[in-house]
Formats: C-alpha cells, structure tokens, sequence
C-alpha cells in the first residue's frame, strides 16, 4: 500500500512540474503548449552536450540549457505567434505540436534512437526506503520542487504589479491594455517562462534515469498536459493537485491490473480519467441547475 | 484649451466602415458627451480614441500630440483613463488587485505615490475600502461600476474615457451611477462620455456630440439644446416629424 | 457512371469517367511497371506506403478538413485498422479471407472512433485535442504493447491476400492494392463533399448554431464524421500489415502521427488532391535524396517537414491548395477589379414547398401563422423576455423594434426554438410548436436569420443555397457516399438553387465565398437561403444592420415582394425606422422584455413611451 503511495507520489512530482508550465502559458494565452515535452528533451540534450561532451560542470550546463529554452520560447512567440494568420488560440496549439515534432525529428537525427548519458549532478546517494520502493533524494528534491512552483508562482501571479497583469490579461485583454498593460509583452515572457519551466522539470526528472532518448521528456510531459487539464487548467495549486490524482491513479491501476496480468496501461488509465473529469465537468452546470431548480414543462 | 480633438476619423472593422469622418473637440475641465441610436458609432468612436480600434484616416490630438499611430498603452501612459463598456472589471481579482492594475502604469512612474492615490480613491468611494479584499466579480453591478470608475481614476489620468455606464442597471442602480460620475466631474479631469441612455447622459453632461449612422450630426452646449434637435438628430427625428420622406415614399410606392 | 466534372471556363465542362479510369490505371499500371527497371520491389513498398499515408490523410481530412473536429491521434486507428486485419485472418483454423480482414478493420477503426467521437460531442477545441493525443498515446504505448493485441515484440502477422490459389505477396501487389483502395476511396470523397454530408460536415465546421438553423442535427453529423473517418483509417491500417506482413506497435507511434498532420495541414485541409500529392511527394523525396546524397541525410527530411509544418500553420494554414486558390482569386480580383454589384431590385422566383418537407397548411389571409403567449425568459438574474407575445397574421410584415437588450432577439430565439423559454407558448399555423426543437419548427415552414449573418463564411453563395435546404433532401449516409438514390434529390435542391440565385440576381457570385461579399449582400444572400425552402413564415434579425441607405431601401422593396409576390409572412426586428414605417404593416415595440406597445406602425413610434424607451427619460 505505501509502496503504491510512493510510486504514485513519484509520478505525481513529475507530473506537476510539467504541469505549472502547461497552466502559465494557458493562464495567460488561452494556448494549451504541446512543445513543454520535447523542449525538456532538447534541453537535456543540450546539457548532455555541454556535461558529458564538454566537460562542464552540470549546474553550468544546465542552467544553459534554461537559459536557451526559454529563448527559444521567446522566439517563438516573437517570430510566430504573434504573426501567425489566424490568431487562434487552437491554431496556436497545433503550432505547438508542429514545433515538438521539428524538436523530436531533429534529435533522432542528432542522436539516433540509442540511449545518450547523462551522468547525475551529484551523487545520487543510497535513497530512502519506502515499503520495497527506493525514492532517491533527486525524487524528492522534484517533488519539493514541484510544490514550490506551484505554489510559488501563484504567490508570484498574486503578489506582483505583473503577475496580476498576467491574470488579467487572460481575462481580458483588451481591458487590461486599457490600463497601461503592455500585453504583446506579457506573451513573450509566459512563452520565455513556460519553455524554461519544461526544461528544468526535464532537468530534475532525467537524473534517477540518467540516459536519454528521443522523446523521451514527451511521455512524461502528456501526463502534465493530462494534470493540468484535470486541475482545471487555470489554477496551478490545482495543477498540482491533478498531478497528484493522476499519479496515484496510475499507480493503483498499476498495482490491481497487474493481478489481472495487464501492466503499462498508464496511458489507458490516463485517457480514462482524462475523459471522466473532462464529462462529468461538461455535465456539472446542467446537473447542478436540474438539482436546484426544477423547471416546470410548459405544454 | 483643447484636451481632445478629432478631425475627420474614419474606422471600421474588416469591410465595414463605422465610422464616416468624426470631427469633435473636447475642452479641457468639460464633460463631453457622445450620444446616438444602435450602431451610430458612439462606442467605436471611444474605442478609436482608446487605440483599440485603428483610425484609418483623420487625426486625433490628445492634449496638443497627435496620437494618431500610438498604441493605446501608450496613450494609456499619457494620461488617458478608460472606464469600458460593461465595466470590464477583472473579476478574478480582489478590489484591491484590480485598483493597484488600474494604477499600473503610476506605479512604474512613481511607486511611492500609490499609497496616497490608493486612499484618495478609497476616500471617494468607501465601499471599494470595506470591500477591498472581495472578488470583483462577485460584486452588483452598481459596485462594479464604481470600481471600475475608480480604477480608472486611480492612475490620475488628465482625460477619462467612459463608454456606456449605465447599460444594464437597473434605475436605482443608474441613479447609484450617476453619484459615482459626479465625483468624476467634481474632480475637474475631462470627461467623455458615450451613451444609449440620452436622459441619463444629459444629466451630466456640458457638451452634447450627436451622432448618427457615423458621423457628428451636431454639437452644441447642453443648455443649447432643446428636445426637437435632439429628436432630430438622433435619427428617430421622421418619427415625431411625421415620418417623412424615404419611408413614405417607399411604403406608397408598394401599394 | 461516375464522371468528375472540370470546370474548365465558365461554360464548357467536360466529364471524364474518373474512376473507372483510375482503377484500369491502379489494376495494371504497376504489373506494367514492375516488367521495366523504373519499379523495383522496395520502390513499389515506397509507393505501398505513400498510398497508406494518402488514405490516412483523407480520413483525417473528412474529420479536420471537412467538419472541424480536431484529432492530433488519427494515426492510431490506422494502428487499429492493421492490428484488427491481423487478429480476424491470423485465427490459425478459420483462414478467413483478406476482404473480410479489410471489412473488420474499417469496421473496428469506426467503432473505436465512434467511442472517440461521443466525448466530442461535449468537448471542442484544445479538450478534444488533448484526449485524442492520449489516444494516441493510449495506443501505441499501452494497448498494441499488450501481447494478445500487438502479438509482442515480433508484432503481428498479417497473412497475405489470395487471388484463387495465387498469394499476392509481393510489394507490387499491394501497391496494385494500395492504388485501388486509394481510387476508391478518392471516389467515396468526392461523393461525400457533394452530398448533403458532406455539406452538413462543412457547416457543423463553419458554425454549429448556423448548422442547427438549417436543421442539422449537430450531434449526429459529428458522430458521423468520427466513424467515417475511423472506417478509412481502418482501412489505410489493413493496407499497411498487407504490404509489410506483420504490423508491430512502433509502427504507429508521435512520428507517424506528426507525419499525418503534415501532409494533411501541408496539402491544404479539405483539399483530397493536395492531400494525396502530399502524401507521395512526402514519401518520395526522402529516400530520392538518400539516393542522392548518400545516408547522411537520412532522416532529416523529419526536421524538414516539421519546420515546413510550423510555417504553414502560422503563415498559409490552409495549405497548398489554400495558397493556389488564394494566387487564384487574387488573379480574378486583379483582371475583374471588384466584384460588381448585383441588381437593386431582386426578382424573387415563387418556388414553392420542396417535394421533400412536408407543405405548410396553408391559412387564410388575415388568420395568424405565429401566435406567442406569455413567453418569458430568464437569463441567471436577468428577466430577458418578461410575458411577452405577439400574433402575426397571413400575408403581413410585422416588425419588432425595441433598444438594446429589450428581449428581441431573445423573443426570437424563443420563437424558433433556439431556446427553451421558461414559460409561454408558440403556436404556429394552429399547431402548438412549443415542445419542438428548432430542426422540426423549420421542418414545419419557419424560416429565420440571425442578427451576426448566419451563413457558412468560407463557402460559397451556392454552396449555402444548397446547405439552406438539407431538410429538403432526406437521403442517407449510404447514398450520400455512393450516390446511388440520392441524384434525383441533389437535382431538385440545385434547380432551386440556381433559380434563387438568378432570382436574387447573384448568378454571377455564384462561386464566391459568402465572406467576400459585403455585408449588405450577405444579408441578401441570407434571406435567400432563408427563401430557398420557401417557408410560411420569414423570420429576420435586424436584416438592414450594416447597410448603406440605398441597399436597405432596396431591401425594403425584397420584403415588400415577398410579401406581395410570394404571398408569405414576414417578422422582422428592425432598428431602422424609415425602414419599418416604409414596410411594415403592424409593429411590435419591446423594452426591458416586455411588449410596451403594438399597432399601426406611424401611430405606435410616436407614443410617449415608445419615444421614452429610446431616449431615456427627456426632460421638457
């Protein structure tokens, strides 16, 4: 039982990291970023490029890696979002899965489908032992991390003259230029911010693995994308909260569909829980409104 | 003195062209009201004004500088003060938060005046104090109207921009309304004020700008205005004119 | 018995047997070939393969293209359709034929899509984007790596087809295979986009409410969609483990997704030609430049396409075929100028009642076609509609006026069934329509326009003609893909068609996008397409908005005739006064949702608190 706590737990860390960036740029844009995956993955590469290559200590090499995600985000909005032809916020997203799919075919050009290392930034230590489960202190320090962003950053969004610009902004645009707001300025740095955010939730997760391949942040990223979507994608404490509901479901999926000799359903169990929030939210106004206020049938 | 002048405007969204050459000026200290049926161009004409709509000729001078091809932000940043239709608060913020983004770009100026700005407003409309902390949202319409007031005040603009207030609320919320523009008004900062509600608008107002199908009709002083002009120039003049012309011909014509 | 028609100029059209002629070609053009140096072995699995990504393409294309449901997760029912063929021949004692494998994964492909498809019908935009990646996900990560499914890791067998006692084994058998099925299916596409489907599609895409205003039932037409597409995708899977011989999960993993993503956003959705070439040229020119360049630049065609993918989402997101009718009507514009101006005074054809909806019971003049009571509607605070009705008699136009937010549109809404009020009744031509839904109140001879235009924008004025009239042409999905019992209904609708448009003197617009046309015009064509199923009552929301004076004068002599000349009913909210008192016999004025005045339109504009409720209370 703890065992399957601690695996889900694990997950849920993962997955809350990936999440926050999903919820910035959606908070912000009314965009859902498909790229958050394969822009960790491109970052950890890179890192593995200036660490294991180079030489470089793997703070340094890291902290590169952040520093160019998050201008390629820049860039992005820049050079194409705000240009785009339609401005559409489901436009956008699919540019996202245009940008994540450059990203992964140039990978597998660069690197192939072979495993690349990445050695950890620090002595990965003997962990702690969970009921069976060993939960490295890298584990914990992306759990901590995870909570710490999440709840962070709303402090942030809450506390500053610019987060409360960002809030606004997604309310309503127009109203919030129409306090001084420079809002073509905002989107620059929730893109910038949300690509960094990808790459340091790559960053802290590769570590327990310590090899890379091709889209390999991607498949951890969907259960980010899933998190945020069931967190109610405009809430980022609810992002965690998501993150965690989707771990330990997949966790406790895992343990009982083992008995029945199913294993690696966790995309299935994803897609059901996915579906499940996703109707029962689109049913709740109209289940609540035939609670609380009959209607009478006129003939 | 001028505050605000537009000569000759003409905007429009895509294919359609809303705005036919709007020529106004605004004095400073006065109240300016904009006053029209449905889709005269009242609305469009404030929003040009703001920035948020592209004139596509003419000129607008706010203050002695054109401002024709600035942003609105920066129009926002030299004085310029919106109080949106529908009142547009932010509604997933405190009052608070909402007064503290109104004073955005005072505070990138000059933090330190905030604080003093802050109280002035609160003094003005103590309901915004005790409800500070309260979502904006979940405010009455009334309240969310002098929020939305006060946001705009708050940044000590020289020329406030007001579009439609009393849309929406009920007569003894119009009546709540019209105290709150007062102390706009009693404030001295130039006012511009577009309204459906010719009533309520002239209350208030020492200038009336008439608009109709998007152009100024008329413009005079509100004491030099009697109800047959304002009738006349709003378009719904045929009505009490005996409905003359166009139609009648029309409807002879059929039968 | 099939023919495509090119519209080679404006008057001369030849028809050529396409597919017949496609399927000679598919039959014997690779035996052919294969007997010369040009097709080889792995050239014809190249071909094989562009031919699965073709069909893949159009599947994608009939639910994205077509009805605006995105799918970032098509590839797996490709996936599906592969696995299914080799699940239902692969039994060991049954032997069962290769047609019957090609029916079980068109059939398993629209099933699961179908299951994909229900959630759709509540979720729209990024929601649904998000799941269908998942199932995509769900798919090709969880589901094909189940052994009984994926049959492991040395995947699936596929056995291969029999000719008689003749294995057809070889990559230049599937790709005769390949061909075939593609022409086929090219032809299911082209029957598809000229049904009443395929329109039904292109509105539910454009606009669900327009949609419904036309009686589509949405829900249905979007789950129609999802099958049908999961049905091709099937069967571009079976293609795919028939031309390869086993089918393993990686084979349908995010790169095969993305690849279908570009060919179908590159070749232009909605574009079956841009699509297919696409879909060769994208499998063509990698292993040519492998040819040429040597094995360094394998794979980076992948980066290639994805960077291609990004510009043409942002810059021309209608692709190819998007920027060769754009070139294209930039041309027209240039060489013609500005399109002309249609005549002022539309004649406006009596067409009379569809053979294929029910003809209204007719009443006598004077008698009411519409009666309201008591309707009342209520929006969270907001008492929207406050006990309002009203009675419109045979052969009148009645107008609505009223200042903003007095209840108009809302009382219109509540008239044809676009919402449920919360109290009141509607009767129409004496039958209480109160508990009909908006499909079945248009079925009965209610016609109506919408306050923002409500037609299909991106089509064209024809187009829209023909997508007013769905009721009119009750045939099925079968019919609509094959055309067989369904060309006696398409006739009808397009005479009635060409005759409202040579009525409404728009002939010449006839292929123009309705977006491209003025605002006054579009108006125009709305009440045409509002005419076209010739119904009882003509319901208009602010039909002169947007107008220059001169064309709402002509509108008011298009109402006059229809009233006049048409002998039908006409309900207008209007703002514009010189309009109404031109028209209108009996006038309604609304405020705050309720009905403050009624009568002959010149007495009832100038009471009192007609003119109070415009102007506010005007101090003397």
């Amino acid at each position: 039982m703890l065992q399957v706590l601690a695996i889900g737990l694990i997950s849920a860390g993962i997955y809350a990291l990936f999440a926050v960036g999903v919820v910035l740029v959606y908070r912000g844009t009314k965009v859902l970023t498909f790229a958050g995956g394969e822009v960790g993955t491109a970052a950890l590469y890179v890192t593995a490029f200036l660490v294991t290559t180079h030489g470089m200590p793997w703070f340094v090499g890291a902290l590169v890696a952040v520093v160019l995600a998050a201008g390629l985000g820049a860039v992005f909005e820049l050079g194409l979002v705000r240009w785009s032809r339609d401005a559409d916020p489901v436009v956008t997203s699919i540019l996202t899965v245009a940008l994540s799919a450059t990203i992964f075919a140039t990978e597998i050009n660069l690197y192939g489908n072979n495993p690349t290392t990445l050695k950890t930034p620090v002595a990965v230590g003997s962990g702690i032992d969970v009921d069976g489960v060993i939960v490295s202190p890298i584990q914990i320090a992306a759990i901590v991390v995870a909570g710490l962003l999440g709840f962070g950053l709303q402090a942030f969004l809450r506390r500053t003259d610019f987060g409360l610009a960002i809030l606004a902004a997604a309310d309503d645009s127009t109203a919030t230029r129409l306090v001084g707001v420079r809002v073509s300025r905002i989107r620059v740095v929730l893109w910038a911010s949300s690509f960094a955010l990808a790459a340091i939730a790559a960053l802290l997760v590769e570590p327990t693995i310590g090899v890379i391949t091709p889209g390999y942040a991607s498949t951890l990223y969907l259960g980010g994308l899933a998190a945020a979507v069931i967190g109610g994608l405009d809430s980022l404490p609810g992002a965690v909260v998501g993150a965690t509901v989707l771990g330990l479901a997949q966790s406790f999926a895992d343990r009982y569909l083992k008995d029945l000799g199913l294993s690696g359903l966790d995309y299935v169990v994803t897609l059901a829980l996915l579906l499940v929030v996703l109707l029962v939210r689109s049913y709740a106004p109209e289940l609540r409104k035939r609670l609380t206020s009959p209607v009478e049938v006129t003939a | 003195m001028s505050m605000l002048e537009l000569h000759d405007v003409t905007a429009g969204f895509g294919a359609v062209t809303v705005l036919h050459g709007v020529t106004m000026v605004v004095q400073q200290g006065e109240i300016a009201g904009v006053f029209g049926l449905n889709g005269a161009g009242k609305s469009v004409t404030l929003k040009t004004v703001a920035g948020i709509v592209p004139a596509r000729s003419g000129q607008i001078v706010f203050d002695g500088v054109d401002i024709t091809r600035l942003d609105a932000e920066t129009r926002v940043e030299m004085g310029m003060g919106h109080v949106p239709q529908g009142r547009q608060v932010f509604a997933n913020l405190t009052v608070e938060e909402n007064l503290r983004l109104g004073a955005y770009t005072l505070r990138r100026k000059q933090r330190s005046r905030y604080a003093a700005a802050l109280d002035g407003v609160y003094d003005r409309f103590p309901v915004l104090r005790e409800r500070r902390a309260q979502r904006a949202g979940t405010m009455s319409g009334g309240q969310q109207a002098s929020l939305s007031v006060a946001r705009a005040l708050i940044n000590e603009p020289r020329l406030v921009l007001v579009d439609e207030p009393s849309a929406g609320l009920s007569p003894k919320l119009q009546g709540d309304l019209r105290d709150v523009l007062q102390v706009v008004k009693d404030s001295g900062v130039t006012m511009v004020l577009v309204e459906q509600n010719v009533a309520f608008g002239l209350s208030l107002v020492d200038t009336a700008h008439l608009l109709q199908t998007g152009t100024v009709v008329h413009s005079s002083p509100v004491a030099d205005l009697d109800e047959e002009t304002l009738a006349t120039h709003l378009g719904i003049g045929r009505v009490l004119a005996g409905a003359t012309g166009s139609a009648l011909t029309t409807r002879k014509a059929s039968r | 018995m099939t023919a495509v028609t090119l519209p080679l100029n404006r008057t001369t059209r030849v028809h050529l047997p396409m597919m017949p002629l496609g399927l000679v070609v598919a039959l014997f053009l690779p035996a052919l070939a294969a007997q010369t140096p040009l097709l080889n072995e792995p050239h014809a699995l190249i071909l094989t393969e562009a031919c699965v990504l073709a069909i893949a393409g159009l599947s994608l294309n009939v639910l994205l293209g077509y009805a605006g449901q995105i799918s970032l997760g098509q590839y797996a029912f490709v996936g599906v359709g592969a696995f299914t063929t080799g699940l239902v021949t692969g039994v060991p004692d049954l032997r069962l034929p290769w047609l019957v494998g090609l029916i079980a994964s068109a059939g398993a492909g629209g099933v699961i899509a179908l299951l994909v498809g229900l959630p759709a019908l509540r979720l729209r935009g990024l929601y649904l984007a998000v799941v269908t990646i998942s199932v995509a996900y769900a798919a090709s990560e969880s589901l094909f790596r189940v052994d009984r499914i994926g049959g492991g890791s040395a995947g699936k067998v596929v056995p291969p087809p029999y000719f008689g006692s003749h294995a057809l084994s070889t990559s230049v058998d599937a790709l005769t295979i390949g061909l075939v099925l593609l022409v086929l299916l090219l032809q299911v596409d082209v029957n598809l986009v000229r049904s009443r489907l395929g329109r039904a599609f292109r509105v539910v895409k454009a606009d669900e409410s327009v949609a419904a205003s036309f009686g589509v039932d949405v829900a249905r037409y979007k789950l129609t969609a999802f099958v049908l597409s999961g049905a091709i995708a099937g069967i571009a899977g079976c293609l795919d483990g028939t031309a390869f011989g086993t089918v393993t999960g990686q084979s349908f993993d995010y790169g095969h997704a993305l690849a279908l993503l570009v060919i179908v956003v590159l070749g232009g959705l909605g574009s079956r030609t841009g699509i297919v070439i696409a879909a060769f040229l994208t499998s063509i020119y990698p292993p040519l430049l492998v040819a040429i360049f040597g094995d360094g630049v394998r794979g980076w065609d992948q980066t290639v396409n994805g960077m291609v993918l990004i510009l043409t989402v942002a810059f021309q997101p209608r692709g190819f075929a998007g920027a060769f009718r754009d070139a294209a009507e930039h041309r027209r514009m240039r060489a013609g100028g500005a399109p002309p101006l249609p005549p002022t005074r539309p004649n406006l054809p009596d067409l009379g009642r569809p053979v294929g909806m029910p003809a209204p019971r007719r009443t006598q003049p004077g008698t009411p076609v519409l009666e309201a009571h008591g309707v009342n509607v209520r929006f969270g605070g907001l008492q929207a509609v406050d006990g309002a009705g009203l009675r419109v008699d045979r052969g009148t136009i009645v107008a609505l006026m009223g200042p903003n937010g007095a209840g108009k549109t809302t009382m219109f809404n509540a008239i044809s069934g676009a919402l449920a009020p919360d109290a009141g009744s509607v009767h129409f031509l004496g039958e209480d329509v109160s508990a009909l839904p908006p499909h079945q109140r248009a079925a009965r001879g209610m016609g109506r326009t919408f306050q923002l235009i409500g037609l299909a924008k991106d089509q064209s004025v024809y187009e829209n003609l023909l997508i007013a009239q769905h009721l009119a042409a009750p045939y099925g999905v079968l019919s609509a893909l094959t055309t067989v019992g369904s060309r006696r209904w398409e006739r009808e609708l397009r005479t009635r068609a060409d005759q409202t448009l040579e009525g409404l003197g728009f002939g010449r617009f006839r292929d123009t996008p309705v977006s491209r046309l003025s605002h006054g015009q579009q108006r125009i064509v709305e009440i045409g397409c509002c005419l076209v199923t010739s119904p009882e009552l003509v319901m208009l929301d602010e039909p002169s908005a947007g107008m220059s004076p001169a064309a709402s004068e002509d509108l008011a002599s298009t109402l006059i005739d229809i009233r006049d000349k048409l002998d039908r009913t006409v309900l207008l909210i209007e703002h514009n006064v010189p309009l109404v008192l031109g028209t209108a016999d009996e006038l309604y004025v609304m405020d705050a949702g309720r009905v403050i005045a009624n009568g002959e339109p010149l007495d009832v504009v100038q009471r009192p608190e007609v003119v109070r409720a415009y102007l506010g209370e005007v101090s003397a």
